[in-house]
């Protein structure tokens, strides 16, 4: 078994993973090894051939795997050691990392530092609970990309979505470009799943309907699918007997949630917050394990990669420091807690001398106007006024939240105080 | 007779009954129910009278269309294509009957070939049950089922060595919180002896906290008054311990047909003398029918119609290898509730909550009658009355996979094994529902009899096949190895250093080994029953396109050609640029 020792190891090669490795480069880490299960770098942007990707960190609108390139030619000019086609099978709370591939067998990798960049999966049909028969059509929309983008092969002719998500519209749109007729969009919430971007470039510009608090209950067809069920679901997202119809399709494609993908990290010990489904993190994005640090979708699904690339490079900095020794602030962390309309915040602890510190958060609900506020104790140390506030676009903001008390994020309606 | 029909029709006196009594005891039903429900049950009455060994069950439900498979078709194009092999013995179906008939019978010089309507072996009932090698003790005494299924659990750990599957004799337990339920327990445990289960115990709480920690875990200890322990209870997957009996069975010379439906039975002055199948006419000396939930059709095709399979469905949720089991033992808890359920239920109730060898939760399966033989759609109905079953805790979003399958059962609900009265050379091995994967080495056995017997009776005794090897070995699972030994292996094999399923932690060498078997896998689903490749919590999201690669590659199809399950369940329609489509390239 091949040994090797290293400063930094970060675990995956897509958006966080890449701008990880880059920043710790930059701020002067020695030995970074970056360590990723496909043959090639950039995770899932290879297969996002739609544009709109850098738009707040190159003001450009890119697609997905140009995105990826601008990192990939950047950690290829830095020189940064990188593995691919290896996967990573173990990691532990010493920071232990047991990876493979096909040249070098085994690797014992003992890391100093560790970022997670391992990004997340799609939930998958029996996951919603969709029931009937278990043909061949029905496909996350993930894997509908990658078959179409990648391999160049259509899955299907006749397309029903299930999931308003971005993912879901992209490929709404992708798939009637490429040729295959997309019977409609269904969403079990009442409020759409995806970026209002989205809806107008890939619903309304090529006429696919979308149907709110409608959920796919049943599949039909024992070779391949022929039909869907789909039925109105009430408050309790239960479907409403009697409002079931039956869409001719041969294609269900799910685009019904992301799961952050910490097996990794829960094998080794990372303490899990339940509502990001990601570990609990620090302004520096660590772990509960000092010295395993988290980035990107692995720790909290973001909808803009810029976003991704950005928790990445405060990951890295964070692993910078633990690397020379120094740790921020003292050994008790301060809680951030979700305040009016927010479902969750990340970081989701703070030191006392964090310093500034970027927040991203959800609102819970759709509100036209709110502040955005950020208090310690009862200072308030951040406010601002946001309109057009729907859960699928995450907020984000920076604020020097250093101090001895308690964090609190909250959307105050106009007028009203906390 | 008349006393049959009376109480047929006292029992059910809505219903116009028209009976026909045969000198064997075979009862045939015709007349019309209100609902299916009704036509099985009037079945299980009519099968439980003094006279009447198996029902042949026709009665019908007006306005509710029970699909036939039309054989017709079938035939003629069968008839077409002439005949296209010869051999001693045809077995009909490749469950995990038909592969145990043929494995065991692969001992002896006779040229066997199994062929199997589906795309691969243990794709019915062998596939979609618990996998769980029950002692036995839940079998009505004196039956065939309780002898085989006592027999089958003990011949496992034989096979288990022989053929090298996982089987984990894990032991059961059925526990009681109150002494007022001893009288339950003991019911058990007699019926345990009298069926010769063997280690069966009633022991007091104490011990039973000892044998089973995790009553300790759940904090129930305290209140445990006695259980009864059946140290024999073993967990197998039923697929695995399926291809090794197939693989064994074509290392010594038994051949496989997939995709070859029988659409009829040829016989000669009332003997068999061979099949029509979808790929042509197969001579042979003897037929065996293992074709689950369509053994009662093949039968009536041999001339011989004795029983009527009615389908029970069963559906099964598999969890999340993260959610781990409570009990290191299969335990129940018998409370009132439960022993009221079991009353009321006169046949199966389904299972409850067990874990797979690979320790996923597995819970149910349900059970629901059901007309429709292929009907394996799953509801949500039945997937509460699955997930209740078990502990009230197990939380539905650990749930990967939903799926069911359809117990082929007969009337008397019990197994069908006997050369037919009727027609010379045709074996019944049918209604071989729960506990057919626990007997199944006893089954076997019990036909080897049956063909031996046979055969020294016609004057030409069966000769010992001198080049038997009872003995495979499985591939290297990597997941299992330690690193040091992951290592090695990646040294000697590289293909074992890339991993294609990241759920389970499958290699492509595991995958490739699959396809390059003696009884090689056609599909994905079948690629997932060998190796466990797109079976985790993923199911396949990621993996699905890789081992399509791999299947079109090795076996040079076009990636277009590779299906999810067999024929008409293609993956991909078509390509979407140049160069895409070649076979065995992108």
């Amino acid at each position: 078994m091949k040994r090797l020792d290293l400063d930094l190891v970060v675990i995956g090669g897509g958006p966080a993973g890449l701008a990880a490795a880059l920043k710790a480069k930059e701020l002067g880490a020695e030995k970074v090894l970056l360590l990723e299960r496909n043959t090639e770098l950039g995770g899932i942007l290879q297969q996002c051939i739609h544009d709109g990707f850098g738009i707040h960190r190159f003001n450009k609108r890119l697609s997905g795997n140009q995105y990826a390139q601008l990192f990939i030619d950047e950690v290829e000019r830095m020189d940064i050691a990188v593995k691919l086609d290896t996967m990573v099978l173990e990691i532990t709370a010493d920071k232990k990392v047991y990876a493979c591939n096909k040249h070098e067998g085994m690797l014992e990798i003992n890391s100093k530092a560790l970022i997670l960049a391992m990004g997340c999966r799609e939930r998958t049909a029996s996951q919603v609970l969709i029931h009937g028969e278990r043909p061949a059509g029905v496909l996350t929309a993930g894997a509908v990309q990658r078959y179409i983008n990648m391999e160049g092969y259509l899955p299907g002719s006749k397309a029903v979505i299930l999931g308003s998500g971005d993912i879901g519209l992209i490929m709404a749109r992708r798939m009637t470009l490429e040729g295959l007729s997309v019977q409609g969009v269904y969403e079990v919430m009442p409020d759409p799943g995806g970026l209002t971007r989205n809806l107008v470039q890939c619903l309304d510009d090529f006429g696919i309907p979308l149907h709110l608090s409608t959920t796919v209950t049943a599949v039909h067809g024992r070779k391949r699918v022929e039909a869907v069920t789909v039925a109105q679901v009430n408050e309790a997202m239960s479907p409403v007997a009697g409002t079931e119809r039956q869409v001719e399709c041969d294609l269900l494609v799910l685009a019904v949630g992301l799961i952050p993908e910490n097996e990794l990290s829960r094998a080794a010990g990372v303490e899990m917050d339940p509502r990001t489904g990601g570990p609990l993190l620090d302004e520096n994005f660590m772990t509960s394990i000092p010295g395993i640090f988290a980035a990107g979708n692995v720790a909290v699904v973001f909808d803009l990669v810029d976003h991704v690339s950005q928790s990445g490079e405060i990951a890295a900095a964070g692993a910078v420091d633990y690397l020379a020794g120094k740790p921020k602030g003292v050994e008790s962390y301060r809680p951030v807690r979700a305040g009016e309309n927010v479902s969750f915040v990340v970081p989701q602890r703070l030191n006392r001398e964090c310093g500034l510190t970027t927040f991203f958060l959800r609102v819970k609900k759709p509100e036209k106007v709110a502040a955005l506020s950020c208090y310690t104790g009862q200072k308030q140390i951040f406010k601002k006024r946001r309109r057009y506030l729907a859960p699928p676009e995450m907020l984000t903001f920076t604020a020097n939240a250093s101090g001895a008390k308690g964090i609190t994020v909250a959307l105050e309606k106009e007028a009203s105080r906390r | 007779m008349k006393k049959i029909k009376n109480t047929l029709q006292k029992a059910f006196p809505e219903i116009e009954l028209s009976l026909q009594l045969d000198g064997r005891g075979i009862l045939t039903l015709a007349g019309e129910c209100t609902d299916w429900q009704q036509v099985v049950a009037v079945g299980h009455r009519a099968a439980k009278l003094p006279g009447v060994k198996n029902v042949v069950n026709e009665l019908r439900v007006p306005g509710l269309a029970v699909p036939e498979k039309d054989y017709g078709p079938l035939r003629s194009r069968g008839l077409k294509r002439g005949v296209v092999a010869d051999v001693d013995l045809l077995i009909i179906g490749a469950g995990i009957s038909g592969c145990a008939v043929a494995r065991e019978l692969a001992k002896y010089r006779l040229d066997i070939l199994v062929v199997e309507m589906t795309d691969d072996v243990a794709t019915g009932a062998t596939k979609a049950n618990n996998g769980n090698i029950h002692p036995g003790q839940a079998e009505k005494p004196g039956t065939l089922k309780a002898r085989l299924n006592v027999e089958g659990n003990r011949l496992y750990s034989r096979w288990a060595k022989e053929l090298d599957f996982t089987l984990q004799r894990c032991g059961a337990m059925g526990f009681i919180t109150s002494t007022l339920l001893w009288p339950a327990l003991l019911h058990g445990y007699r019926r345990a002896v009298k069926n010769g289960v063997d280690g069966v115990q009633l022991v007091g709480g104490r011990k039973a906290v000892a044998l089973e920690p995790g009553l300790e875990r759940c904090g129930l200890a305290p209140q445990v008054k006695g259980a009864m322990w059946l140290p024999s209870m073993g967990l197998v997957e039923p697929y695995q311990v399926t291809v090794a009996l197939a693989e064994n069975a074509a290392d010594n010379g038994v051949r496989f047909w997939f995709n070859c439906t029988v659409a009829d039975i040829l016989t000669e002055k009332g003997i068999v003398t061979g099949a029509v199948t979808t790929e042509g006419i197969i001579r042979a000396r003897t037929i065996i029918n293992c074709a689950g939930v369509h053994a009662d059709e093949i039968s009536a095709m041999a001339g011989d119609r004795c029983f009527t399979i009615h389908p029970r469905k069963g559906v099964i949720a598999i969890l999340d290898k993260a959610q781990k089991p409570k009990f290191d033992r299969l335990c129940e808890h018998i409370t009132l509730k439960t022993v009221k359920q079991s009353l009321q239920k006169s046949h199966t109730k389904g299972g409850g909550m067990c874990y797979t060898p690979e320790k996923n939760i597995l819970m149910g399966p349900s059970a629901l009658e059901i007309p429709d033989k292929e009907d394996l759609s799953t509801s949500a109905e039945e997937l509460a009355y699955a997930m209740g079953r078990g502990d009230e805790t197990i939380d539905y979003s650990k749930i990967i996979r939903i799926f069911a399958g359809n117990r082929p059962a007969d009337y008397s609900e019990d197994f069908i094994i006997e050369m037919s009265p009727v027609t010379g050379g045709f074996i019944n091995v049918s209604a071989i529902q729960s506990p057919g994967l626990a007997a199944a080495p006893a089954i076997a056995k019990r036909v080897e009899q049956i063909v031996v017997e046979a055969a020294a009776e016609s004057g030409a005794p069966l000769e010992k096949n001198p080049r038997w090897n009872p003995i495979r070995r499985r591939k290297p699972e990597f997941r299992h190895l330690s690193r040091r030994e992951q290592d090695a292996l990646i040294q000697r094999d590289p293909r074992y250093g890339r991993i294609i399923c990241r759920c389970e932690t499958v290699t492509e060498g595991e995958i490739l080994e699959a396809i390059r078997s003696p009884v090689p896998p056609a599909s994905v689903d079948a690629i997932k029953r060998r190796t466990r490749a797109g079976m985790g919590r993923c199911q396949g999201g990621f993996c699905q396109p890789r081992v399509l690669e791999l299947l079109a590659k090795e076996r040079g199809e076009r990636w277009t050609e590779v299906t999810l399950k067999g024929e008409g369940s293609n993956i991909l329609l078509r390509p979407n640029r140049p160069g895409a489509g070649k076979r065995g390239a992108r």
